[in-house]
This record gives C-alpha cells, structure tokens and sequence, in this order.
C-alpha cells in the first residue's frame, strides 16, 4: 500500500516538476524556428549601387541571404568569412545578398569597403524584410535553395566552411532540422 | 443648378466622412495598440511590442498598424507573426494544441488543491468531533481518578498497525502531554485555572482512548477471524493516520522539490544576462556555459573595485570569479589589466592570453595584449598586429579611433620575442622594406589545427635554405585569415639586412620552436616564391601538412 501511494505521488508530482524544470531551461528563441524548409518570404531590396533586385531574380539559383550592421561586431567578425566563401562560389550557380539593418548608408558603405566585401549589399529601409525572416539578433544567416525554400537558418557568425556546406546543402535542396547558432548582437 | 447639386453632394459627404475617418483612426490606433499588447518585442526582455520603446518593436508595430489597416483581424495578423517567430512571439500562448494544456493545468492544479484541503479539512473536523463527543458524559477530575498508570504496562511494537496498539500510543502520547502540562504549571508558565482546563480536556481524551482499549480483547485472546472483522470497524481510524502520514510526507517532499526547482531555476532565470548569447538559464541543464549568479556578483564587485584602483579587492574578486569559471574572459583580463598596472608585463600578457584562448576576438583583452606589447615589451610589430585585428572587429566610434591613434602613434619598427631593443643595433627599417599580405587557412585542414599552435612567418634568402632563417615573426594563437608583415625588426640576428630575394613560407607549429619542423604542423609557403622587401599581397594558404 505504501509502495503505490509512493508511485502515485510521484506519477503526479514528477511531471509537474519537470515541466517546471523544463521551462526554465529552455530559451523559447531557439525553439524551432518556422521558417525552416518553408518558403522564404518575397522581397525587393534597393543595393548601395542603387539597383533594386528581388528575391524572385534569383529563382534557380542557391542564396546565402545575410542580414548585419556595420556597428555589429559579430559581423565584423564573419565579414571576412562571407566574402572568402563568396569568392569560392561566385561562378556557379550560388547568390550572395547582404541586407544591412537599423545602420546608416555611409557606416554601412565605409563596412562593405573596410572588408573588401563585392557581393550584392543593400538596406532593409523599414525593417520589414527582417521582420519577415524573424529576425531577432545579427548577424543572421538563411540559405535558400533555388526552388526559394529556405533550408538553414543560423542565428550569428558563421564560418566560411559552414556556409559553403550549406550551400552546397541548399543547392541540392537539403533543409536542415535545426537552426545553428554562433555569436550574435541582438538588433536594437 | 447641376453645379448646386454637386455642392450639396461634397457638403454632404465631408460632413458625413470626416466623424467617420475620426472615428476610424482611433480605431485602428486602438486596435494597433491592442494586438501589439499581445505580442512579445523580440529583442526585449518581458516587454510587449506596444511597450517596448526598441526600433524593432517599432517596426513591428508599423507592420501591425499597416495589417490592420488591410483590414486583417486579429488572429490573421497575430497568425503572421507567429509563422515568422513561433508561438514564443505571443505573450499568451494559444489556447488549443499543446499550448491548452498551460491553460488547462493550473486550474486542474487549483481544483484539485481545493478538493484536497477540502478534505484534510473534513478530516480534522471528524478527527475533533470524536475526540470532543465524549464531554457529553462527564468524567470525574483528574485529581480524582487516578488514570495516571493505566494502561502504562502495555507498550506496543513500533511496526504494529492494529487498533489496539494505536490506542495504546495514542494513550502514551496523552500521558506525556499531561506531565508536560503539569511541569508548566509547576514552573509558573500556566495559571491555575488554564492547567485545570487544560489538563482536564486531555484526561477526558484519554479516558475515552482507555475506555475504547478496555473494551477490546486481550491481544493473546484475541481470535484471528474475530480480529479481521474488527479490522473493518476500526478500518476507517486506521486508513486515515496512514493517509494522514502519506499526505503529511508527499506534501512535504513537494513542498521541499518544487522549493529547490524554484529555487535554482528561478533565481538563475531573473539574474542579469551575463552577454547576448546567454540563455534565460545560462549554465544550468542547458551547457552553455555562462556564469552563475555569485560569479555575477564577484564580477561586479571585481569591476566596482577596479574602477576606485583597490586592486586588491578587485584581485579576490576575480579569483572567485575564475574558480567557478577558469577561462572567464572578461575576469582573465581584468587580471591582466591589474598586472599591467603593477608592472609585471609578463603575467598580464599571460592572463590576455588566457582570455583570448576562450574568446579569440574578445576587444577587452586584444586591447590590453596590445598594449603590453606595445608599452612594455616594445614588440610593436607584434602590437600593431593586435591592435589591427581589433580596429576590424571594433564598430565605428570614440573606442576604436582612440585604437587607430594608438596605432598611428605607434613607430614603425621595434623587436619580436625579444624585450629590449639593443640602442646601439636600433634595427630601423624603412616601412617600404616589409613584406605584407594575408594568411588564410585551407578549409580541409580546420579540423587539424592545434588550438596551442603559433604560427611562424619565416623569410629565408633564396637559394640558401640551410641555416637559421632571416627573419621569423611568431603569433601565438593565431585568427584566420590574418594579415600579416614581415621585416627587418622581426630579423633572427639584429641589423642584418633584411634585403635581397626571399622564400617565405608559415607555419602552424605544434611544439612551438621555429626551429624544428614536426610531423603534423600545417604548414604553406608563397606559391610565386622568391618575393623582394616591400612586396605586397604575399598571400599565403596554409595547406600543407608536414610528413
């Protein structure tokens, strides 16, 4: 009798503890995102140089889509990697586009010279093409593949090598479970 | 008359537009402000998009506005955001899925709660009544019944669970109160009238448990199936102590594990974040490694200390901090900056470097190893090194001009490896002379990289491979790519010229003498080798691994 009075106290008392427990542990940011093997968000986006492009140009294609600001220091950090990892892929069938936030065109412009970056860059002026890819810290990273599915999200810098694997990734239309994570500055 | 007609038509429809766009707009700021109450600022800490004063909030709210504007209800334009962020974006979560059960538990939590105090309550009633109803047939005083002995003989077994033996502990525990009381009132702690009522409140109970034990059979007498049947009758006397207890003892050890959950999870939830990727719980289940709350303290105090130069104080401080956390960045430089102060260059250039061991491009102890080098070691190749790696991660602003002035105060030569430039060999070097570019690491080859490994730069003439090299420049734990120079002050032999066609090449030496080549150090040279001083974009790959 004691036995299963025991047991019972624990059936009950067990769970409620662990959801407790559960909850504080985790940082509801990392769960899952829902954007991941969803359909990136259409959008058109005016360059530095001046050109307006959209997301749709780039159909068929795999794009490495980097949001950053030039006062972020995890993207200072990662700059160098990007445009490395650029200069891999720029002749197959692979994109790059960087979209600065909440920065200012010159800091933006005097960033893209200070680290020699040449792939597309242009500003997201109202803040809606973050808001549609969920952004919440920066650097972040999305690769989508060229049926405009995005298939990785990486919240923070991201390293040359893991860009080109996931390019590769995306190439082939590989979506990834879960987002992957590096150091990050949250957004203002 | 058609043109009348027209006027009376505007007239109409600004006086009846105008009340109804004034009364829209209100409308809509209200509806604005309602759904962006519900939602969370994503870059806040428990604050809803209509509180939070941040820019992305801001952001959210135009596109909550311009949805609602669209027409959009609530759920749709909640729905939208949920689909961007997940559910963690509501500040309530849904009531159906998963998320119900958030709902649905604390009430079943509550009522069952209530149910369960609602009972004990029933209990100890019923508990009070039997013990009170006997009053109704009076007993004599306690003076005059000498109930002190009885029932003294008999002691039960521990384990024994039978009614009997309850009574027979319910009697002895009777017993000690009374002498309890008696004591008191001996000692002055009752007065008279309250011993009497009292002590005649507890002999009553105790008559009523003696009386009960008399009228049960001895316990050798007592027949097997007879003793069953009592079992019954006395069943409900007996199932509600052992409820009692196991309610006593769960309640308990809920109490004492939902305490020590609250305890920890809680308090490691509410402390300050100790940086941007720091989890809600830091170290605790989640491994990533962030400080606990002492160690916040002792960080803080650490800082406040340094800031009045009781350095001292600032030293414990620190400590503490490292003993919970032995590569604490943020700690390991404030050592160094306070080893820096009291003139010991080399055990600040020890602690910089235990912190960029953790956190290779932490600006705090970049800045502090530059300076060491700069100011205290004179190795102001090596120092302009630092401080270039740092002016590239450092955001526009007062902190990183005052590292580029730094850094064009600094003079263009100076020694590696080596404290004092001798005044009679000055190694001066015309900036023209140095060699210059990028090092870059083949990706194949990350995985192999020994996180201890220097890299060393080294200049051979060409043609002449034997014998020590012409120039070396050694970085310890180097970032890649990095940029790089090599000239005279980085000579192997001071004021040999550093002149004529050179074969560079790096390499990331495991055992860290530039002397030796060992198996398994990465190593890359210049692929247009020989280059001259003053060449520039010697770019280098390391993709090579010695045999």
């Amino acid at each position: 009798m004691p036995i299963r009075r025991l047991i019972i106290a624990i059936l009950i008392i067990g769970p409620i503890l662990a959801l407790l427990a559960f909850g504080f542990s985790r940082d509801a940011k990392y769960i899952r995102s829902p954007l991941l093997a969803k359909p990136a968000a259409p959008f058109t986006v005016t360059l530095f140089d001046g050109k307006k492009i959209t997301l749709e140009d780039f159909r068929g294609k795999a794009v490495f889509l980097n949001f950053w600001a030039s006062w972020c220091a995890p993207c200072r950090a990662e700059a160098h990697d990007l445009e490395a990892a650029w200069q891999k892929v720029k002749d197959r069938n692979m994109v790059f586009l960087g979209v600065a936030l909440q920065d200012s065109d010159p800091a933006s412009k005097e960033f893209l010279k200070e680290f020699n970056v040449t792939y597309p860059n242009g500003k997201d002026e109202s803040g809606k093409i973050a808001v549609d890819y969920g952004t919440w810290g920066i650097p972040e990273s999305f690769f989508i593949d060229p049926q405009g599915r995005i298939t990785y999200k990486h919240v923070g810098g991201i390293r040359a090598s893991l860009v080109l694997e996931k390019l590769e990734e995306a190439a082939r239309g590989i979506a990834s479970a879960q987002e992957g994570r590096g150091d990050y500055q949250g957004v203002r | 008359m058609r043109v009348r007609a027209l006027y009376v038509l505007w007239v109409l429809l600004v006086l009846f537009l105008k009340p109804l766009s004034a009364a829209s707009t209100p409308d809509i700021e209200d509806r604005t402000r309602e759904i962006a109450a519900e939602l969370r600022c994503v870059v806040c800490q428990n604050l809803s998009v209509a509180d939070s004063p941040s820019e992305m909030a801001q952001q959210m709210r135009a596109i909550v506005r311009e949805q609602v504007e669209a027409g959009r209800s609530t759920e749709e334009i909640k729905a939208f955001f949920v689909s961007k962020y997940g559910e963690w974006v509501l500040l309530k979560p849904k009531t159906t899925g998963i998320s119900a059960l958030l709902w649905i538990l604390p009430y079943v939590v509550l009522i069952t709660g209530v149910i369960g105090v609602l009972l004990f309550v029933r209990r100890v009633a019923a508990g009070k009544k039997a013990a009170v109803a006997p009053e109704l047939t009076p007993m004599p005083e306690p003076a005059q019944r000498p109930i002190a002995d009885q029932g003294a003989i008999e002691i039960p077994d521990l384990e024994d669970t039978t009614p009997r033996a309850e009574l027979l502990r319910e009697d002895e525990r009777l017993r000690a109160e009374l002498a309890e009381l008696a004591f008191d009132f001996q000692s002055g702690k009752l007065s008279e009238a309250d011993y009497r009522a009292l002590s005649r409140e507890l002999e009553l109970r105790r008559s009523l448990a003696l009386s009960q034990l008399a009228a049960m059979p001895p316990p050798a007498a007592a027949p097997k199936p007879e003793r069953f049947n009592r079992v019954k009758k006395t069943k409900t006397t007996e199932s509600a102590n052992g409820l009692r207890r196991w309610q006593l003892a769960s309640g308990a050890a809920f109490l004492l594990l939902f305490g020590i959950v609250l305890g920890v999870t809680l308090t490691n939830s509410i402390r300050p974040r100790a940086g941007e990727n720091d989890t809600m719980t830091g170290g605790f289940m989640t491994g990533t490694g962030a400080t606990n709350n002492q160690a916040d303290a002792a960080l803080a105090e650490g800082k406040r200390a340094f800031d009045r130069q009781e350095y001292p104080k600032a030293i414990e401080a620190f400590k503490k901090v490292l003993a919970g956390d032995p590569g604490h960045p943020e700690a390991h430089s404030y050592m160094g900056f306070i080893l820096m102060q009291a003139g010991h260059g080399d055990g600040a250039l020890m602690a910089f470097d235990k912190a960029l061991l953790r956190a290779p491009n932490f600006p705090m102890a970049l800045w502090g190893k530059g300076m060491v080098l700069y100011q205290d070691k004179k190795d102001f190749a090596a120092a302009r090194d630092i401080f270039e790696r740092l002016l590239t991660l450092m955001p526009p602003g007062e902190e990183r001009n005052e590292v580029a002035k730094v850094l064009a105060d600094m003079p263009a030569s100076g020694v590696t490896g080596k404290p004092n430039a001798s005044p009679e060999h000055p190694a001066a070097a015309p900036a023209g002379n140095v060699i210059a570019g990028k090092i870059t690491l083949d990706d194949k080859l990350k995985n192999r990289v020994d996180p201890q490994a220097p890299l060393f730069i080294i200049a051979r003439q060409a043609g002449g491979a034997a014998g020590p090299p012409l120039a070396v420049k050694k970085i310890d734990r180097p970032v890649f790519p990095l940029t790089y120079s090599l000239g005279q002050e980085n000579a192997m032999i001071q004021g040999m010229p550093f002149t004529g066609k050179l074969h560079i090449t790096v390499r990331l030496d495991k055992d860290g003498n530039p002397a030796t080549r060992g198996a398994g150090d990465l190593t890359g040279e210049y692929k247009k080798n020989p280059v001259e001083p003053g060449a520039k974009s010697i770019d280098i790959n390391i993709d090579q691994v010695a045999p």
